[in-house]
């Protein structure tokens, strides 16, 4: 009798987290929903008073405007020239940093460590008035390689950190073995720490590329002609015009996005295990 | 006496391989931060002391203004990001089906950029066109369309929603990872010894959490607090600087209204604000290197 109580109070229980999930389901699916409808109108279809939800007449010119309409070719080429750039500096210059950090032990390491992951704290805003001035100063103000250097402010401390996590799970046995045999130091790093920690160091870059990649501010500030913006300083152009295209901006932001969604969801939980390290280590 | 020479140099070296990464650091960060730092203590065309920019800006009604925004900001944002991450992670630590469909469902509005989020929104919250007004007629709650990103009282409240939705998932899969990280073990002691749901929850989750919430709450604070694409995309701080907030202010004082100097004033206060706030996060886990 008891037992039949349990069963029954745990199917309420189950059931009611469902029913919580399924609102959250609905809660965070409306504005995507919202968004791809919203792309296969037509702008005259968008712009209809009562707001249609389905498409009525279906269409993927959007999906060819953005290209031939506005400069999203010039704008994908950019952001992934400048994303990987410093995705491969961060991370090249971060890894060298963290098996540093992994392997040795120096006087002032926690402190070091703690400047790196401090620098990682501080706003942008802090740094794009003297950048505006330094870049303009030597010529690289709308360029893309003063905004791969910009972005190497964001990337490379938490690269560096992130990669510490990785190497700190290789057993330091590995490097002392290879050190027997002869192998200098740059030569473990290369030649053992490299191989054994690459799915770290894949999911490293791919961090790095995102953050620049999603990046809207660096880029507003630090470019002023289409020819060097990004994708999301082309997106939040789009949103200044006087009339704004939305089905072209929503099926503009559905491309945007998708590198960053599918990357994400592919590496969640190397994000988690970088960011809590330190944390949940007893 | 080899070995023993050996280990000495060995430890340099750890220096060797962090001097790229430090020297770069001193270029791109350290440089522009101390610049900034003159320059905040500088006066621009009158020759004012060095504090000028400073007394200054505590005299400004705007600065207090967006004081007040962003604390409202930030603090709902994040209260509201900790309640839904941690009421979700709970629920996807049950014996539920399709646990991963879920957790990736759930994940979706924080890995779009935030300027993407930021005019989805607007364009859900658009007064004539927009699905919100729509559906809120359809169900007969409202008569007359909501200004909800126009109307000074709603601008902000719009904006924060707009905001939870975009980052509770961070918080969410962080707590996931520690409660999936708790002993099932502990519960079953608890449950033989007789304690309710609330004390297992009050007595091992929440202690087991203490951790992990502690870094979900300081990094939230530190981004919320960075938080600058959505709110550009969506009011650019208007209706009357109502949305303003430290990164859109800092924005416009150096691009729109070209006051360097006091600009760089309000960097370094927010600036100190976060490392502050982050503090108690870089000492824990720097801690034992």
């Amino acid at each position: 009798m008891r037992n039949l109580g349990m069963r029954r109070e745990q199917r309420i229980k189950m059931s009611l987290i469902y029913l919580f999930l399924g609102l959250t389901l609905i809660f965070v699916l409306f504005p995507f929903i919202w968004m791809v409808l919203t792309s296969f109108k037509t702008n005259a279809e968008a712009m209809s008073i009562p707001p249609t939800w389905v498409p009525q007449k279906f269409t993927t010119a959007s999906y060819i405007d953005m290209w031939v309409r506005k400069p999203f070719g010039i704008y994908f080429m950019n952001s992934t020239i400048i994303a990987s750039c410093t995705a491969i500096l961060s991370t090249i210059l971060g890894g060298l940093a963290a098996y540093g950090f992994s392997r040795f032990i120096f006087k002032g390491k926690a402190l070091i460590l703690g400047i790196f992951l401090a620098t990682q704290m501080l706003p942008g805003g802090l740094l794009i008035g003297p950048y505006f001035r330094m870049l303009s100063k030597v010529g690289l103000f709308n360029t893309r390689l003063g905004l791969i250097i910009a972005f190497i402010t964001i990337c490379l401390p938490f690269c560096t950190w992130m990669l510490k996590g990785f190497f700190d799970t290789v057993p330091k046995e590995l490097d002392q073995a290879a050190m027997i045999d002869g192998c200098s130091r740059l030569g473990v790093f290369y030649k053992i720490i490299l191989p054994v920690a690459t799915p770290g160091m894949v999911a490293t870059i791919i961090f790095a590329f995102l953050l620049a990649w999603c990046d809207v501010l660096w880029a507003l500030c630090l470019t002023s002609t289409h020819s060097m913006g990004t994708v999301t300083l082309g997106i939040m152009r789009c949103v200044g015009e006087f009339q704004i295209d939305w089905p072209m901006l929503m099926a503009g932001s559905i491309i945007a996005s998708m590198p960053a969604i599918i990357l994400y969801l592919l590496l969640q939980k190397f994000l988690v295990a970088g960011l809590t390290a330190g944390a949940v280590k007893e | 006496m080899k070995i023993f020479k050996g280990r000495i140099k060995d430890s340099q070296i750890g220096y060797f391989f962090i001097l790229p990464a430090f020297i770069m650091l001193l270029l791109v960060i350290f440089y522009p931060m101390i610049i900034s730092l003159i320059m905040s203590f500088s006066f621009e065309s009158r020759s004012g002391h060095t504090l000028g920019n400073y007394t200054l800006l505590f005299r400004d009604s705007l600065f207090w203004q967006t004081l007040k925004n962003h604390l409202i900001f930030v603090g709902i944002v994040v209260f509201f990001h900790i309640i839904i991450g941690l009421s979700i992670a709970i629920a996807l630590n049950t014996r539920i089906r399709a646990k991963l469909f879920f957790r990736l469902i759930a994940l979706l509005p924080w890995t779009v950029p935030d300027v993407v989020a930021g005019i989805t929104w607007k364009w859900m919250y658009d007064p004539v066109y927009g699905l919100l007004n729509d559906l809120l007629s359809r169900l007969n709650l409202i008569h007359s369309p909501i200004l909800w990103l126009s109307d000074p009282k709603l601008a902000l409240a719009s904006i924060i929603f707009a905001d939870i939705w975009r980052g509770f998932p961070f918080v969410m899969i962080i707590l996931l990872a520690g409660l999936q990280a708790i002993p099932e073990e502990l519960y079953e002691a608890a449950r033989i010894d007789g304690s309710s749901g609330f004390q297992a929850f009050r007595f091992i989750t929440v202690p087991s959490l203490k951790k992990l919430l502690i870094v979900a709450l300081v990094l939230d604070i530190v981004w919320e607090s960075r938080r600058f694409g959505l709110i550009q995309a969506m009011t650019q701080g208007g209706p009357g600087h109502l949305t303003e907030i430290f990164p859109t202010l800092i924005y416009k004082e150096y691009f729109q209204f070209f006051r360097f100097e006091y600009a760089s004033a309000i960097a370094i206060i927010l600036s100190i604000i976060l490392l502050v706030v982050s503090f108690p996060y870089i000492k824990e886990i720097t801690r034992g290197e």
